[in-house]
């Protein structure tokens, strides 16, 4: 006990002793610190947006899409009887996020005239399922199913068209049809800049109410589940056979799995992990070989000092942890400083809105990063110490002594 | 009781192209508890050698030396790094402080190897020391702020500090003036016979081996008694 305790008074005297040294040393190791786990920290960041992106796209992991035709003509399923058969299928196996969602085309009556606008057809579940952003209001409700004027939500193309009036105030357009009705916007999506022509969100059962059924007919919803990833293998030949015996003999039913994981065995963003980990490693590698320079040079100028301590009656292994510990304590409080920066990098507004355009959930400083930037620091310091203690146990005591 | 023996010792060492050279030949010595001994020799003598084997420091090329009536040869080296640090100080020309560490640090710099209440009470046992050695008050120096004579008594309180058996001292007062090199030996003496160390003090200056109870002489490696006070004689200037 009194040894390690001894161990560590010996090398907390030698930093504090040699502070422009230490302090010349540490600026290195923390520098190269702050970068790894900067960049681990932004690659988590970078990640998240790469899987929202994917996510927004094709869902999250795992998304069941389901569908039925009939393999000889081809025809899909009467719209009334799949949904049926899908709302059974999530009430039996307690799934609970599930929407329909079908692309058609809506005529909106605006100031200068009426245009079409590609609407998208779906359930309040998929604002959840396929992380829908909003720049202004809030995604569908329930309810919202249920208003005399359907609810609407816009992209920010038809919102700077009406002049970004203040949803507070309940803004309306009017949708041109058979029989025109008013619809109330509730919410608006943040449009990219290159992004100019206007979309717009629908809730399912309110488009079910306004458009006619011809319409209907022509709108060819897909069905989609979100379940948990380890349950969705045993999850599709279930869902396939039970919706199969819902629609009755004639019916093919596909049920893919259509996430970002689906596709391959492989994590889809290990190439982004492996280019990110290496150049933190090529960064740490250089920060390292400066810290086993000075440790070099520093052992050599206190060839006499450790002499003198071997007098005491050092011995070879403490003379050698001793030195080992000076490079661990000097590199983990470099690395201390280092993960501190990193997490003020990290989460700087400037840097987050940088890296993590349009993510939604914008992750929390990772913890691995920070437990990699320490890491990473003991190691070198450890790496960084061996030469130097090797050196330190092979000084001869007394020619030590003279030097 | 025998505290260290040398017996038949010979220190010598390889040269490429030429026959061994031996450092030292045959040297028997016994060093009893509370002893005090002084070997005289010129530079080149092998005192230094002779410094590095009765310091535990370096192992005989023939001849056996027994500390404690062990055969030092047959110890592991953090054997004989353990018993060099609980039974030796060594006392050095330079003074060999550590720079950068105040008076005390320096004393209490041993005792970080110690063990127990010498290691937990390592502050409060260098504060007595220098106290013993007259230096309380600058206790919080740093040795450059030191006179020569201050930091020899630093460095004498710095190798007592463990209450070592054998003290080893390489020409103690060489860096010191006549003066204070006197009042240097004679402290040092005072304090190792207190302490009942022994103590061996290795110098070329024939005034200071004479504060020793016994003499030697290391003239090309061989060891042998000298009668100090008819060399003293025989110095310029002395009187009959």
């Amino acid at each position: 006990m009194s040894g390690l305790v001894g161990a560590f008074s010996e090398a907390w005297a030698e930093l504090r002793i040699h502070k422009t040294r230490v302090l010349l040393s540490l600026i290195g190791v923390a520098v190269a610190v702050t970068a790894i786990t900067s960049v681990v920290g932004l690659g988590a960041i970078a990640q998240q947006a790469t899987t929202e992106s994917y996510e927004r796209s094709s869902g999250r992991p795992a998304s069941l899409f389901i569908s039925a035709y009939n393999p000889t003509s081809g025809e899909a399923p009467d719209a009334d009887t799949i949904t049926e058969a899908f709302d059974t299928a999530v009430e039996r196996y307690s799934v609970r996020w599930s929407t329909r969602s079908a692309y058609t085309q809506v005529f909106v009556q605006f100031i200068d005239g009426v245009t079409p606008v590609d609407a998208t057809i779906v359930d309040a579940d998929f604002g959840t399922m396929h992380r829908v952003k909003l720049a202004e209001g809030a995604w569908f409700v329930d309810s919202d199913a249920d208003r005399l004027a359907p609810a609407l939500i816009v992209n920010e193309v038809i919102w700077n068209r009406m002049g970004s009036p203040d949803l507070a105030t309940h803004p309306t357009v009017t949708l041109d049809g058979p029989t025109s009705m008013t619809a109330v916007i509730v919410g608006v999506t943040p449009s990219a800049s290159f992004e100019t022509y206007p979309l717009m969100f629908m809730l399912t059962d309110a488009y079910s109410r306004i458009s006619t059924p011809e319409q209907r007919a022509n709108l060819f919803p897909q069905y989609e589940m979100w379940v948990p990833p380890e349950i969705s293998d045993q999850l599709t030949p279930l869902i396939k056979r039970d919706i199969a015996g819902e629609l009755g003999d004639g019916w093919q039913v596909d049920v893919n799995r259509q996430d970002y994981l689906a596709f391959s065995g492989e994590d889809p963003l290990l190439p982004l992990k492996l280019i990110v980990g290496g150049v933190a490693v090529l960064v740490l590698l250089l920060g390292a070989l400066g810290l086993v320079n000075i440790s070099l040079v520093t052992v050599r100028q206190r060839v006499r000092e450790i002499g003198i301590r071997r007098s005491f009656g050092a011995t070879a292994g403490r003379v050698f942890f001793a030195v080992m510990m000076e490079s661990v304590v000097a590199t983990l409080a470099a690395g201390v400083i280092g993960v501190f920066l990193a997490v003020l990098i990290v989460k700087s507004p400037m840097v987050t809105d940088f890296i993590g355009q349009g993510v939604t959930d914008l992750p929390a400083f990772p913890l691995e990063a920070a437990v990699i930037g320490l890491g990473a620091a003991t190691l070198v310091g450890a790496l960084a110490g061996l030469l130097p203690a090797i050196v330190a146990v092979r000084v001869k005591v007394i020619d030590a002594i003279r030097f | 009781m025998s505290l260290l023996s040398l017996s038949g010792v010979t220190r010598s060492v390889d040269l490429p192209d030429a026959p061994p050279l031996h450092i030292l030949r045959g040297v028997d010595l016994e060093v009893s508890v509370g002893d005090h001994v002084s070997i005289v020799g010129r530079s080149g003598s092998g005192k230094s050698t002779l410094l590095n084997l009765l310091g535990l420091l370096d192992n005989p090329t023939e001849g056996e030396i027994r500390f404690d009536d062990k055969r030092i040869s047959a110890m592991s080296g953090n054997e004989r790094d353990r018993c060099r640090g609980r039974n030796v100080g060594f006392i050095f020309q330079q003074f060999n402080l550590l720079s950068g560490r105040t008076a005390l640090e320096n004393v209490m710099t041993p005792l970080l190897y110690a063990s127990g209440q010498q290691f937990w009470r390592r502050k409060q046992l260098a504060l007595d020391m220098l106290g013993r050695v007259g230096l309380d008050s600058r206790a919080q120096s740093m040795p450059e702020k030191l006179s020569g004579g201050e930091q020899q008594r630093v460095a004498i309180a710095r190798a007592l500090v463990r209450g070592p058996r054998l003290i080893l001292a390489d020409e103690p007062t060489g860096a010191l003036d006549v003066e204070t090199g006197a009042t240097v030996m004679a402290l040092l003496d005072e304090v190792a016979e207190a302490s009942g160390a022994a103590l061996i003090t290795i110098t070329h200056d024939v005034n200071v081996a004479a504060l020793a109870r016994r003499h030697y002489r290391l003239d090309q490696g061989v060891l042998a008694p000298v009668d100090v006070k008819r060399v003293l004689a025989l110095q310029p200037g002395a009187t009959p």
